[in-house]
Parts: structure tokens; C-alpha cells; sequence
């Protein structure tokens, strides 16, 4: 372009209306292309750049805060909208930055968060599950401690009920007081014997299921003794099984005040008047 | 730091003082999001973002919502809507501009008023002026060149 079209160029105006964002994109593509050959143009389009920013700064008015605080909330929506996309403007790159590690610290903080949050769960878990396996076998223990305590607890009345009877049995034999009645085995059980004691002061008597040996009455029979005065059967009372579950081992019955002998019948249930003598099974004198 | 000139700038399209506020905004939201479009060998920064304030000024002049904001005034409003719209009286800040501008020959004023202050192009305010285009673009220069020397 030669010196005097440029200076027409210049002054065609057109340059001022690039300058205003007046030109379509073509002519403006134009006289940017026109720009980069010649200082003239680009002195003239600086010059025309600064009047109008400067006739801009004159004129400035100062926008009320509030515009402020709406744009930064406006623009704190859309850099997180940019966050997303790849490009970063090279202009607000550093800005952008800022933005980037305080939102990345944020992250980064509630990554954390979450890690922590995640391994106290597993540690929870862990420690219930240890605690419900340990309960568990707690549990187990009492049940079968609890056993072995009704186990014990039976062998302890047992012994005691026994104990009970022999040191029973020992006083008797040791004592003046008492007789000690030896009855042996009749007809239908000549296995059996069993003792009566009979106190010679009070004339109380006492049978020891410790020290009798009968065989085991049905449920629709017991024992009845029996004691001989005068050759006439009396009945001192019925008694129950041989393995009677009653805690004393020993049994007071009727007193008698003489008697010549003792003997043992079993009879239906509550006892006889008479003696079933078929079913005498063990008798002896005194 | 540009806030209050591109303010003056989008005041002097928009007289009505929210909306010229929305429009500040979304001329920075703009200026932010498109940044990478800039280029700073082609010209100087403020010219860049001044036109963007340009563009969505007379954008937002020429929507629909602007005008339907025009017909939804209040009737308490109204009175001074309409004074206001008419200039019959000014807006006490855009006072200084004025006079600067009417140190201007009344042609060359009536240009610039046009095409700076209500963001027409030059096309439209050679028909509104019923001037050729080649005139238009003169009197746009001339009228900058004045600026130029009162700055100078």
C-alpha cells in the first residue's frame, strides 16, 4: 500500500470503527492484517485506543458494591462450571489456580475425612465382631458352668442326704439308747434287710433309708411296718421307696412301747389294717 | 479497576440503573469466561472489554426482556421512567460527559451520541441521520480526533 492510499486509508475512518467493535469480522480481519504491515496504522489505532479508554476513565462511574458481591458470586458459579472443561483462558489462569487449590484443598480435606471415616468403620466392625465371638463363647461357658453347677449342687445334696444317714447310723450304733432291729429277707425277697432303731427311753422308732436294702416298690405300692406286740401285728406307718428323694435319710415312725419283733409288708398305697402277709419281705426279732 | 469505566460506558446505553448493573455483570461474567479469546497483539485491553460492554448493552437494549421491562413499569414509576427516558432531566453523572461532548461541533456530536452513547453502528446512524456512510465514518473520526486533542 502505498504511502498516500494509506493515509486515505487512515482517514476513511474505518479504523475508528475497528477500534468501536463496529466492522464485521471480515473488515475487521482486514484491518488487522493492514495493521501488522504498517506502523502507521498501528500508531493511529493505539492513539485512537488510548482517546477512547481515556475518554472512558474520564467518564467512569462507580458501580454500587452490591454489583461486586453479585459478580463474584456469579463468577464463583461459573469458574466451577470451567473447572470441568479442559481449556483455561491463559489471561485468568492464575486466578483460576487460586480457585482450583482452595477447592482442591477442600477435597483433599474431606478425602481425608472420608479415609478416616472409613477406617474407623472397618475398625468398629472388627472390634464388634471380636467382642460378639468373645460374647459368644461367654455365653457358652455360663451355660456350661451353669450345668456343671446343677451337676455339683445335685452331688452335694446327695452326699449330704448320705452323710446325713451314716453319721445318723454311727450315733445309733454308738448309743445305749437305741436298739438296733436287724431285719432279714422273707420268702419273696430273701436278699433284702433293712434296720429299725428303736429307742428304748422314748420308745421312738426310726428307719434309715441309708441302711435298707428292699426291692423298689411300684407306684401303686409301698411299705408298711409292722411291729409284733403280743403276737398281734401294729402298724408304725407306711414309708416310701427305697431311693426316696426326701432329704432326711432318716424316718421318725410311730413310737411303740413293746414290741417283740418288726417286720416289713408291702401294701397298696396309704397302708393296710391287717398285714399282707404274701407280701411280708423282711422281719426280725427283737 | 475497569469496573467504573465499562460502568460509564454501559450507563451511557443504559439509562436504567438495575439493568445496566446486570449488565456490568455479565459483562465481566463474559470477559471472564472468554478471556482466552483475547489477544493482545491486536489491541489494547480496555478496547477489547469495552466492546464486549458495548455488545451486551445494545444486546440487552434490543432483547425482549428491556422491552418488555419498558411496558411493565410501575405507574408510581412512571413519571420519572418517562422523564427519564425522554432526558428531560439527566442523570447527574452522565452531566460531565455531556458537556465535554458539546464542546463538539453539533454534527459531529450528533454522531458520536449515536454511536457511543446509544450503541448504534455507524450503518444505522447514517440512516438515522439520513447522512451516506462515508460521512458518518468521517464525522466518527473527526469527532475522536477532537477527544484525541482535549486529551492530548
Amino acid at each position: 500500500m502505498s504511502v498516500e492510499n494509506l493515509k486515505a486509508y487512515i482517514e476513511s475512518g474505518v479504523l475508528e470503527l475497528y477500534v468501536l467493535g463496529d466492522l464485521s469480522p471480515e473488515e475487521a480481519l482486514q484491518v488487522e492484517e493492514i495493521a501488522i504491515k504498517h506502523q502507521e496504522v498501528r500508531d493511529e489505532l493505539a492513539a485512537i485506543e488510548n482517546a477512547i479508554e481515556k475518554f472512558a476513565m474520564q467518564n467512569a462511574l462507580q458501580p454500587p458494591a452490591s454489583v461486586e458481591t453479585k459478580l463474584f458470586e456469579k463468577l464463583g458459579i461459573s469458574l466451577d462450571e470451567e473447572t470441568e472443561s479442559v481449556s483455561i483462558p491463559s489471561l485468568t489462569q492464575e486466578t483460576k489456580i487460586v480457585q482450583f487449590e482452595s477447592h482442591d484443598g477442600k477435597v483433599r480435606t474431606l478425602r481425608y475425612a472420608l479415609v478416616a471415616c472409613v477406617a474407623l468403620l472397618v475398625i468398629s466392625t472388627a472390634a464388634l465382631f471380636i467382642t460378639y465371638t468373645k460374647l459368644t463363647d461367654a455365653h457358652d461357658q455360663i451355660a456350661s458352668l451353669n450345668l456343671d453347677k446343677q451337676k455339683f449342687a445335685g452331688i452335694v445334696s446327695k452326699l449330704e442326704y448320705s452323710n446325713q444317714g451314716l453319721s445318723n447310723l454311727v450315733e445309733m450304733n454308738d448309743s445305749k439308747e437305741w436298739a438296733t432291729i436287724k431285719m432279714q429277707g422273707q420268702a419273696i425277697s430273701p436278699q433284702s434287710k433293712m434296720n429299725v432303731y428303736w429307742n428304748k427311753k422314748n420308745k421312738s422308732v426310726l428307719i434309715n433309708y441309708l441302711a435298707m436294702d428292699l426291692p423298689k416298690a411300684d407306684a401303686q405300692h409301698e411299705y408298711q411296718l409292722w411291729a409284733m406286740v403280743n403276737g398281734k401285728p401294729v402298724s408304725l406307718g407306711v414309708f416310701g421307696k427305697t431311693d426316696s428323694t426326701s432329704k432326711e435319710a432318716l424316718l421318725k415312725m410311730q413310737t411303740i412301747q413293746e414290741a417283740q419283733a418288726f417286720a416289713v409288708t408291702l401294701e397298696p398305697m396309704g397302708g393296710s389294717v391287717n398285714p399282707t402277709m404274701e407280701k411280708l419281705t423282711v422281719m426280725g426279732g427283737v | 479497576m475497569y469496573s467504573p469505566a465499562l460502568y460509564g460506558v454501559i450507563s451511557r446505553i443504559i439509562t436504567h440503573t438495575e439493568l445496566a448493573e446486570d449488565v456490568l455483570q455479565e459483562t465481566f461474567v463474559k470477559i471472564w469466561q472468554s478471556a482466552e479469546h483475547y489477544d493482545n497483539t491486536k489491541g489494547r485491553l480496555f478496547t477489547w472489554m469495552m466492546n464486549i460492554a458495548r455488545n451486551l448493552s445494545i444486546d440487552k437494549l434490543r432483547s425482549k426482556d428491556f422491552k418488555n421491562s419498558l411496558k411493565n413499569q410501575d405507574i408510581e414509576n412512571n413519571v420519572s421512567f418517562v422523564d427519564e427516558q425522554n432526558k428531560v432531566t439527566f442523570n447527574p453523572d452522565v452531566l460531565g460527559i455531556k458537556q465535554l461532548v458539546e464542546n463538539l461541533k453539533p454534527d459531529l456530536q450528533a454522531v458520536l451520541d449515536l454511536v457511543y452513547y446509544k450503541g448504534f453502528t455507524h450503518v444505522e446512524a447514517a440512516e438515522k441521520l439520513d447522512l451516506p456512510l462515508g460521512t458518518v465514518k468521517t464525522r466518527i473520526r473527526l469527532a475522536i480526533i477532537e477527544l484525541r486533542r482535549n486529551f492530548n
